[in-house]
């Protein structure tokens, strides 16, 4: 009994102290706001599902979060036909894993199924031997390959645009880097023999569209010049970081162009064509075209005025990024901080990564982080100390092995294609004391 | 006898000394413990697939997380014509764009993307589109 009053009494007591400590303790921030202002929890409210119509100012684009079959939440910008962009944070690594790799489809159609005891891998049109290779052929009749690549849709970045263009508004998050392995798409050529007079190879996936047949609406097909070496190193894959592919990054096999954009990358390759003249269906002419001027560049009044050439899209240039921090937490002064990201190119290794901490600083060589090989990922790190207080422009660039380096000035074409910019991240630092 | 005045400012001051207590409160909560005054929604978790050993390979469907569009006149048009090749995702996805622009991304899936669209229609999607995505008119 005594022991009971006494705990409670004690408690009384605590709390007494408790509530007069929190009165002094509010009272005192009372006379000094600025030490509180800064420090009201972030709103909550939601982000906005679109932006414009000036660029999108943030790292991905800002549809809602989703999940679909394999895939880990991603950032959905169309439910249907799909397509998710992969959050920032994946980019840490120099793979993305396969349930974060971006998604995108043009039609509708996607398969849910696809059965391998009647699935076919056809080569036809002006070969010598038509063929129709299973899954296991494709597994058993040659040597497999494997290569680091990334894959990054010709779109990526659109929503810096200015003015806008209408299509998938991406953010930087419709890429990916992934190990593919598979067969040579040369040796598949090959096998079937190449009928003199050829001078494409036409490519075609599962996927239809509700269309009238014949339209692009319909089907989405892709062609590649025979004398173009990048088919030299493109491969069938049938396996993804060593697993299957997921149906929405191209099960059973996808076409791995590496260096191109994943325009050529079709998924679920299901035909091969060789052909005698060249492929001028919509998916070639005029859609993913590019004008034909140093980085694609041009204006709406030279388009409009019809002074443009435009030619098929190809090689990806130079680019690199900030990954972390991403702008969301503050750094104290003085604070140590390693400031990481990626970098790739269409053309190549990259063979320099530097970093800048203002508008007019010195730019400072990065440290590479490992080689997965010329068109992979390269991730990069650089520790940063930030003397004082206050806002600060983070800026990385990448050079290749062939010189290419990234441009301070954004790009404009009527596709919304090659965005390669210098990339910039605001932080703030706070003062430590 | 005392000053019903300086009573009056006795009250005024322990007011206001509540009132600043009350406010610092208030900012002590906004510090910790501080939950979203919205509930910001959640999705179901997929179910997980039932495999058999045969050569068919299957995933779940496909899940729809279609948005709603402005209502107004015009929407059902475009819920008849637009969706049967996309969603309305494709719409609201979009920057608010100059009515121009509209104009030839609507031309586009006609002539181009062969979707058959009766003109009067055409029209109608064009005026909804005007009268809630552009850089004028859009509100959500």
């Amino acid at each position: 009994m005594e022991k009971e009053i006494s705990a409670t009494s004690r408690r009384n007591v605590l709390k007494t102290i408790g509530a007069g400590a929190a009165a002094a303790f509010t009272l005192g921030r009372l006379f000094q706001p600025e030490a509180f202002a800064q420090q009201e929890p972030a709103a909550a409210t939601r982000m906005r599902t679109f932006t414009g119509p000036g660029a999108n100012p943030y790292w991905n684009s800002v549809g809602k979060i989703a999940t679909f079959p394999q895939k880990a939440p991603l950032i959905m910008l169309t439910d249907r036909p799909v397509q998710l962009e992969t959050p920032r944070h994946y980019f840490l690594d120099p793979i993305t894993p396969n349930d974060a790799f971006f998604v995108r489809w043009h039609l509708e159609s996607i398969p849910n199924e696809v059965d391998l005891y009647s699935w076919r891998l056809s080569v036809e049109g002006n070969v010598n031997t038509p063929l129709q290779l299973s899954f296991s052929d494709l597994l058993r009749k040659f040597k497999p390959v494997t290569i680091a690549a990334v894959d990054q849709c010709s779109g990526n970045s659109r929503s810096r645009f200015q003015p806008r263009i209408a299509g998938g508004e991406w953010g930087n998050g419709a890429m990916g880097c992934a190990r593919w392995t598979g067969v040579h798409f040369r040796e598949i050529l090959d096998m079937a023999g190449i009928k003199s007079g050829s001078i494409q190879v036409q490519m075609e996936g599962l996927e239809r569209g509700k269309g009238p047949k014949g339209m692009p609406s319909y089907e989405f097909k892709k062609s590649l010049d025979l004398n173009n070496p990048v088919l030299d190193e493109s491969i069938v894959a049938y396996a993804m970081n060593g697993e299957p592919l997921p149906m929405l990054n191209g099960f059973p096999v996808r076409l791995i162009v590496p260096g191109y954009f994943a325009t050529y990358w079709v998924k679920c390759l299901s035909w091969v064509r060789l052909l005698d003249k060249p492929d001028e269906n919509f998916w070639m002419n005029p859609g993913y075209r590019v004008p034909d001027t140093p980085r694609g560049d041009t204006s709406p009044a030279d388009v409009k005025a019809g002074k443009v050439k435009m030619v098929p899209i190809t090689r990806m240039p130079v680019r690199s990024f900030i990954i972390s921090p991403d702008g969301d937490t503050k750094i104290p002064a003085g604070l140590p901080v390693t400031i990481r990201g990626t970098a790739f190119s269409g053309s190549g290794p990259v063979v320099k990564i530097e970093f800048n901490d203002s508008a007019h600083g010195t730019w400072r060589a990065a440290e590479l982080g490992e080689d997965l090989g010329p068109y992979a990922f390269r991730t990069w790190k650089i520790e940063w100390t930030p003397r004082r207080a206050g806002t600060y422009q983070l800026a990385v660039r990448a050079t290749d092995a062939k010189g290419n380096v990234q441009p301070d000035e954004g790009v404009w074409n009527p596709g919304g294609y090659l965005w390669n910019r210098i990339e910039r991240q605001e932080v703030t630092v706070g003062a430590a004391e | 006898m005392k000053d019903p005045r300086g009573r009056l400012l006795i009250l005024l001051i322990a007011l206001s000394v509540v009132s600043v207590v009350v406010a610092g409160a208030v900012y002590a909560d906004l510090e910790i413990g501080y939950y979203s005054p919205e509930n910001l929604g959640s999705i179901t978790q997929p179910a997980p697939a039932k495999n058999h050993a045969d050569a068919a390979y299957t995933i779940s469907s496909f899940p729809l997380y279609t948005p709603e569009l402005v209502p107004g006149e015009g929407r059902q048009d475009v819920e008849a014509y637009c969706n049967t090749c996309h969603s309305p995702s494709y719409i609201t996805m979009q920057p608010p764009l100059p009515a121009a622009t509209w104009e030839a991304e609507v031309n586009k899936m006609g002539r181009v993307f062969g979707a058959q669209i009766p003109t009067e229609s055409q029209a109608s999607i064009l005026k909804y589109l005007e009268s809630h995505y552009t850089p004028e008119t859009r509100k959500r």
